[in-house]
């Protein structure tokens, strides 16, 4: 295998997050009742037009955008021609001479390395109807015929299937918080092909080229290139070729299976779609898009991480949409943002997980979460009380002090209170002072145990803490 | 030029077009289909075709639709004109291999 060289090139295909299909205006939905959502557009009766919906064209704009690439002013779409139950137009319109998008990139990072995936073009064209096959049927479900689709074609320049995973997790990324799609694998709203071919040196023509179809999970994109190029590997190695073919990645063999022998382009006789004229792209539209685009996840990255949110938490939140934006709020406040993420990440993300609930669906306001990051932060909140509260803080809306004085979370911030005891801690414990003296940390440990002790756990630790530091110098 | 098609460009046309040919058939396609590919190649004699792509013989462009629902069919009514369905689903008869489209 370390003898050839890969080349791979991906497409993805990707459902748009809007309300009705492409050319009609049935609903887009997923997970409904089989035929339910569908006109006769959709079901390609005779005499029915299609209209372009607009939202389309936007959510288009707004992906060519983030994927870097250059719009085209003025497209058209085509017809592809094909006889398949899937399609009962016989056709499915697409987008062939002018794709809305081309020659963009996604920056990826692999082993920490930096490199840009470009992308070749992106297109806009409808889904199919869904078929299954049940023994000697097939059974056909309209609703998603007719559900907008991008198609994303890179160039031939990764070389391993690592890299083809980075591009996938980015690709989806970007997508998702763009609100373009929800690219989710499991229900078909992202689907991944990966064509897939290897020689010996850099300077060799490209191989037979092999397309892995519909690949059903970024993890098996990984497995299945990694398989293909086994399988190419042991037919050159005996010296013997094959023709260039359509293959799809079979879960339970865990391998790549044979589809058909691969028909050429010009069988799909391509011709413009003479029922929608050709769409103007102006300067203004693409401008309006642009405003919609949230920041994307590199920019957040760069942005927690300058406000001191540790790696690990920045990966966390960024995987989390919904904390993220709720994150977002804060940045300019002045707060420890560590500390804010901490929270979120940690017991607020365990009572929404427990609950089903969304970070919105609580009652935590900006200022009530302000107010509870600070009151953290200075240790006037412990741990283990906030704990015993925080349900209460998510569902109610008082203020966090007032809850926790109702709920008799006292805390002594009062400088000479605490000064006091810990003066007559000290006069109780000369050892202890002695060997804190001596160096051996443990025993200021002890001592603030016994201030602690002292105050029923009521003295804030912070300023007991410096406090006794203070009072033992 | 080729008076005639060879027979495997003539399959070849019928499998795109998945219809069964007599070897009759494809003696008289062989003809005919070179005939309607000689009278289209005509079309390439004329100057300046190549220049733009040609949609319609008319130059509005395409109004965009507002993305808002609009009424559907019931899945009884799109069941009506299929000859066969399984519960809600229209039946074929099984299909190797998968879409060609998308």
């Amino acid at each position: 295998m370390s003898n050839y060289i890969a080349t791979i090139g991906v497409e993805v295909h990707v459902e748009l997050k809007t309300k009705t299909k492409i050319f009609s205006n049935s609903k887009n939905g997923y997970g409904q009742m089989a035929n339910s959502l569908t006109n006769v557009i959709d079901l390609g009766y005779p005499g029915t037009l299609p209209t372009l919906n607009e939202e389309v064209l936007n959510l288009a704009i707004k992906a060519a955008t983030v994927l870097n690439c250059k719009i085209r002013p003025e497209i058209h779409f085509d017809r592809k021609n094909y006889f398949y139950p899937d399609n009962p137009k016989n056709y499915q319109i697409t987008q062939f001479a002018t794709p809305i998008g081309y020659d963009g990139y996604v920056e990826i990072e692999v082993d920490g390395e930096k490199k840009k995936v470009y992308i070749e073009e992106m297109h806009i064209e409808e889904d199919t109807c869904k078929s299954t096959h049940r023994g000697v049927k097939t059974l056909l479900d309209f609703n998603r015929a007719g559900v907008p689709l991008i198609e994303i074609v890179t160039k031939p320049c990764m070389t391993n299937s690592k890299e083809a995973k980075a591009y996938l997790e980015k690709l989806k990324e970007l997508l998702f918080y763009s609100d373009i799609s929800d690219c989710k694998m499991e229900e078909g709203s992202m689907r991944a092909d990966a064509n897939v071919s290897i020689r010996k040196k850099e300077s060799d023509p490209f191989g037979t080229k092999a397309e892995i179809k519909n690949i059903g999970s970024i993890s098996n994109v990984g497995v299945s290139i990694e398989k293909e190029i086994e399988r190419q590997a042991k037919i050159y190695d005996k010296g013997e070729t094959f023709k260039p073919q359509t293959r799809r990645y079979d879960d339970k063999l865990g391998d790549t299976v044979l589809m058909r022998v691969k028909e050429t382009g010009n069988d799909y006789r391509y011709f413009p779609e003479p029922d929608i004229p050709f769409v103007i792209v102006t300067d203004e539209r693409i401008k309006n898009v642009k405003k919609t685009i949230p920041m994307l996840p590199d920019e957040r990255r760069e942005k927690y991480l300058s406000l001191g949110v540790s790696e690990i938490n920045t990966t966390k939140l960024i995987q989390n949409r919904n904390l993220s934006d709720y994150f977002n709020h804060l940045l300019e406040e002045k707060i420890s943002h560590q500390t804010a993420s901490n929270l979120l990440l940690g017991d607020i993300s365990a009572y929404l997980n427990k609950t089903e609930k969304d970070i919105t669906d609580t009652t935590l306001s900006k200022e009530r979460f302000i107010e509870l990051v600070n009151l953290v932060s200075n240790s006037t909140l412990t741990s283990k009380n906030l704990k015993e509260i925080l349900e209460i803080i998510l569902e109610s809306k008082d203020s966090i002090q007032s809850i926790m004085k109702s709920q008799g979370i006292e805390n002594i911030t009062d400088d000479k209170e605490i000064r006091e005891v810990i003066q007559k801690i000290i006069s109780e414990n000369p050892e202890s002072v002695e060997d804190y003296k001596n160096g051996h940390d443990r025993a200021i440990k002890y001592l603030m145990g016994q201030v602690m002790k002292e105050t029923k756990g009521k003295a804030n630790p912070k300023m007991a803490n410096d406090i006794l530091k203070e009072e033992l110098q | 030029m080729e008076k005639k098609l060879t027979k495997e460009e003539v399959l070849h046309v019928a499998e795109l077009a998945r219809i069964a040919v007599t070897d009759e058939e494809i003696k008289k396609y062989q003809v005919e289909l070179k005939k309607l590919l000689d009278d289209v190649e005509k079309i390439n004699e004329v100057e300046g075709y190549d220049d733009e792509i040609l949609i319609a013989p008319w130059s509005n462009h395409t109004d965009l639709r507002e993305d808002a629902e609009g009424e559907m069919l019931e899945p009884k009514q799109v069941l009506e004109n299929a000859p066969r369905h399984s519960g809600n689903y229209i039946q074929v008869p099984v299909v190797i291999g998968e879409s060609e489209g998308a």
